[in-house]
């Protein structure tokens, strides 16, 4: 492992790293090096770049923001560029009399909790098809296939198992037990957690499985050497390999979670059952069957806010978007 | 400062392309186009190409690509313009291309709508209201049934939809169940109709198919019940959803699971098909809410040649004749409009379009092939004949439209609604009075408060 460390590695020698390394560039001793390269750097090469992110991302981001301060529907719409100014009453709708909140508290929650249970899945199903062994093309192939079907097909199947009069209620009451209502009542947000784990887990699958890969053969020669065994091995030398992977899996799959929109839609309709209201649904429903596009604007906002402050403290706390070296 | 300059073009270029998209899709609003007559002339429209949005029968999408061929090639024969036809598959896939082209200014020429979706279209301001001399480039008002025409706009003066086909809800019932339990006729109250299902009910065939997981059928039974006792839902400037008369109609639709047990109690559950599934099995005497859409499904299943049509009951649960201020609607109004956009720089070319499109030979063809009746008087009178689909149009021509305002849509949903969120207590066997009216306050709060929106 340390040999991989000290070893020139191939960034190293870019040319802004030899650049740095002239022998004509005096450097302050103790202060960080600032050489030419972040100087002079040719930043207008990012135009392209900065252009289509304006375009695609912060023009957008700026409609909709306002968006939100407008009073914008289907009697302002024909009108936008006029529709009245209001400030933040719209926030005070969503916050006061919507149900914004207990939206972003489902989605949240349900996110959070299929993240939980999806990982130590895919972690385990990762390290099964991690040695080979006959028959391992096959259970890979197997472990994707919730992860390549479309997510209304999965919902589609679902739902129709799920149906008080499905396949899933024939069985339990063949097994003695009362199947009850799946698809609207308390269960459904466990049903919404069900479906959301098993259609979401090959994700977490597929990045542990690419954090195992990066394991050196060496390691795993020199922790059997010390005479370590499977668990150990996994736990002290493996597993510390998987943080980085499995920390991005982590926030990538609950986003994902939060913003899934098919699944409950498909699986519950809308108007949805109160217990499964979740976000995307009910922004849904407040633009297209309510025609409010400024109070659903405004629900977005708040929810982006509400979002983005946990996921920032995340970030920071795993350090996703620091560089090796602490470097930003 | 040596970033500053990079930077600083970037941000002006970042602003000219926000202004330019801005401008782009500002720089609309105004008419635009030609308005001018072309009363019974011939519309001349060589070079030019109409775009068409229609809702995709997904039902029949071949003889849909068919159809549109073929008005193709009769359109252009009569004004020499070509046609690009577009489709849509839900309403809010619509609402989305409306609201593009709306804010764009730019779009589909001739949108065609369900009914129950004008109001909210009318509400844009962005379709062209339809004067005398629009109707006279349509061959006149005449041409239409005139209870087709009572979604077109919320008074004479102010129209915007054309009626284009006609998709009136009836129910189908088993003949063979009923005449083996000694019902003569399918029942014309909503008691009496209680009463029939309960007798039907044995074993495991059920009076009624009911779809209450349906995401548009709950409202239309609710609305239903309401208004024939009297409750038009929107009253003038009041909401009145939470009315003891609708009240008295969830009670009724939700009784036939909860206290009569005359619907499997899977169907908390069911979607339409799913409905239609349990009829065309002949699990189900009494199949409510459909229309001939469902012709084709039955014909090829066990209930071939024994079923019919008949009129859904038109008098409200617990009466025995409708209230003064009730009316005997026997559906809502249902089917399709078309509508012409405000923006269209081609309005004639437009109005020669639905004109054809409207002409008898075109509609007989249109039912033909598609099942859908028509909105066109002399074709509806012929096909008057047809024993099958005779109930189909005299429920037509005794629809009532649902109350044109702008809050239609949230008010449905409100309706929908109370239904979605009960489905649990349904399941479990009762739904309780005070839980029912708790979600009646509630709808009816928020309804209400869409309404004042619409009356600003």
């Amino acid at each position: 492992m340390a040999s991989s460390v000290t070893e020139p590695r191939p960034s190293d020698s870019s040319p802004a790293a030899g650049a740095a390394a002239e022998p004509g560039e005096t450097t302050p001793p103790g202060k960080r090096r600032k050489g030419l390269s972040e100087k002079n750097r040719p930043l207008w090469l990012l135009i392209p770049g900065g252009l289509l992110m304006t375009i695609v991302i912060l023009v957008p981001l700026a409609m909709g923001i306002w968006m939100s301060l407008i009073d914008l529907d289907q009697y302002t719409l024909r009108q936008w560029v006029s529709a009245e100014f209001i400030g933040i009453q719209n926030y005070i709708e969503a916050a006061l009399s919507s149900e914004l909140l207990r939206s972003i508290w489902l989605s949240v929650s349900f996110a959070v909790i299929s993240t939980v249970v999806t990982i130590p899945l895919g972690v385990a199903a990762a390290v099964v098809t991690q040695n080979a062994y006959r028959g391992r093309a096959v259970v890979r192939s197997i472990f994707l296939i919730p992860y390549v079907l479309p997510s209304f097909v999965v919902a589609s199947v679902w739902r129709t198992m799920l149906q008080p009069d499905g396949i899933v209620n024939v069985t339990l009451t063949n097994m003695g037990m009362d199947g009850g209502l799946w698809l609207n009542g308390p269960n459904a947000y466990w049903t919404l957690v069900w479906v959301e784990i098993w259609a979401a887990w090959p994700f977490i699958y597929l990045l542990a499985l690419s954090g195992l890969q990066a394991v050196d053969h060496e390691v795993h020669e020199a922790s059997a050497l010390d005479g370590a065994l499977w668990w150990n091995k996994l736990r002290y030398v493996i597993f510390p390999y998987l943080k980085g992977p499995v920390s991005l899996a982590f926030l990538l799959a609950t986003l994902n979670h939060i913003n899934n929109f098919t699944l409950p839609y498909v699986l519950f309709g809308a108007p949805a059952p109160s217990d499964v209201n979740v976000l995307p649904i009910l922004v849904y429903v407040t633009s297209f069957q309510s025609f409010r596009f400024g109070l659903s604007a405004a629900m977005a906002v708040v929810s982006l806010i509400l979002i983005a402050i946990p996921l920032f403290i995340y970030l920071r706390a795993v350090r996703l978007d620091v560089h090796e070296g602490g470097k930003k | 400062m040596g970033m500053s300059k990079p930077r600083r073009i970037g941000t002006i270029a970042a602003a000219a392309i926000s202004v330019l998209m801005l401008a782009a899709c500002g720089g609309s609003g105004g008419s635009g186009g030609t308005t001018s007559g072309a009363t019974g002339g011939k519309v001349d429209g060589t070079g030019k190409t109409l775009n068409v949005l229609m809702n995709v029968t997904a039902q029949y999408p071949q003889e849909q690509q068919a159809w549109f061929k073929e008005m193709s090639t009769k359109f252009k024969a009569e004004t020499g313009a070509d046609i690009q036809w577009e489709t849509f598959a839900t309403a809010n896939d619509e609402m989305t291309r409306i609201q593009t082209s709306v804010v764009s200014g730019q779009g589909p020429d001739v949108y065609g709508l369900g009914t129950t979706f004008t109001p909210t279209a009318y509400s844009t301001g962005a379709f062209v209201k339809l004067g005398d001399n629009e109707w006279n480039q349509l061959g006149g008002k005449d041409k239409f049934v005139p209870a087709a025409l009572g979604i077109s706009g919320p008074d004479e003066a102010n129209q915007i939809g054309i009626p284009f086909v006609s998709r009136p809800f009836v129910m189908a019932y088993n003949t063979e169940l009923l005449a083996a339990a000694g019902i003569e006729k399918p029942a014309t109250t909503w008691d009496e109709f209680t009463e029939h299902a309960k007798k039907l009910t044995t074993g495991d065939q059920y009076g009624v198919a009911v779809a209450y997981k349906d995401n548009f059928d709950p409202w239309k039974y609710i609305w239903g019940m309401s208004i024939q006792a009297g409750n038009p839902i929107i009253d003038g400037t009041e909401v009145r959803l939470d009315d003891p008369i609708t009240k008295k109609a969830y009670e009724t639709y939700f009784g036939w699971v909860t206290t009569d047990k005359v619907v499997d109690p899977s169907s908390v559950g069911w979607a339409n098909p799913q409905a239609l599934a349990a009829f065309a099995a002949g699990k189900a005497a009494y199949f409510p809410m459909t229309s001939p859409l469902s012709i084709p499904a039955l014909d090829a299943s066990a209930v071939k040649g024994k079923y019919k049509y008949a009129l859904m009951p038109t008098v409200p649960p617990g009466e025995t004749s409708n209230p003064s201020a009730g009316k005997p609607a026997t559906s809502i109004l249902s089917g399709d409009n078309l509508v012409v956009a405000d923006y269209s720089k081609q309005k004639d070319l437009a109005f020669a379009f639905i004109k054809m499109i409207t002409d008898k030979d075109v509609q007989l063809n249109y039912f033909k092939v598609f099942g859908q009746l028509p909105a066109n008087q002399e074709a509806a009178k012929e096909l008057a004949t047809n024993e099958v689909i005779a109930p189909a149009l005299e429920s037509g021509a005794k629809s009532v439209a649902t109350p044109f305002s702008g809050a239609w849509g949230d008010v449905q949903l409100s309706l929908t609604n109370v239904v979605v969120q009960s489905i649990p207590d349904l399941s479990s066997g009762a739904v309780s009075d005070s839980n029912l009216s708790q979600r009646l306050k509630d709808e009816q709060a928020k309804s209400q408060t869409a309404l004042d929106r619409a009356k600003k």
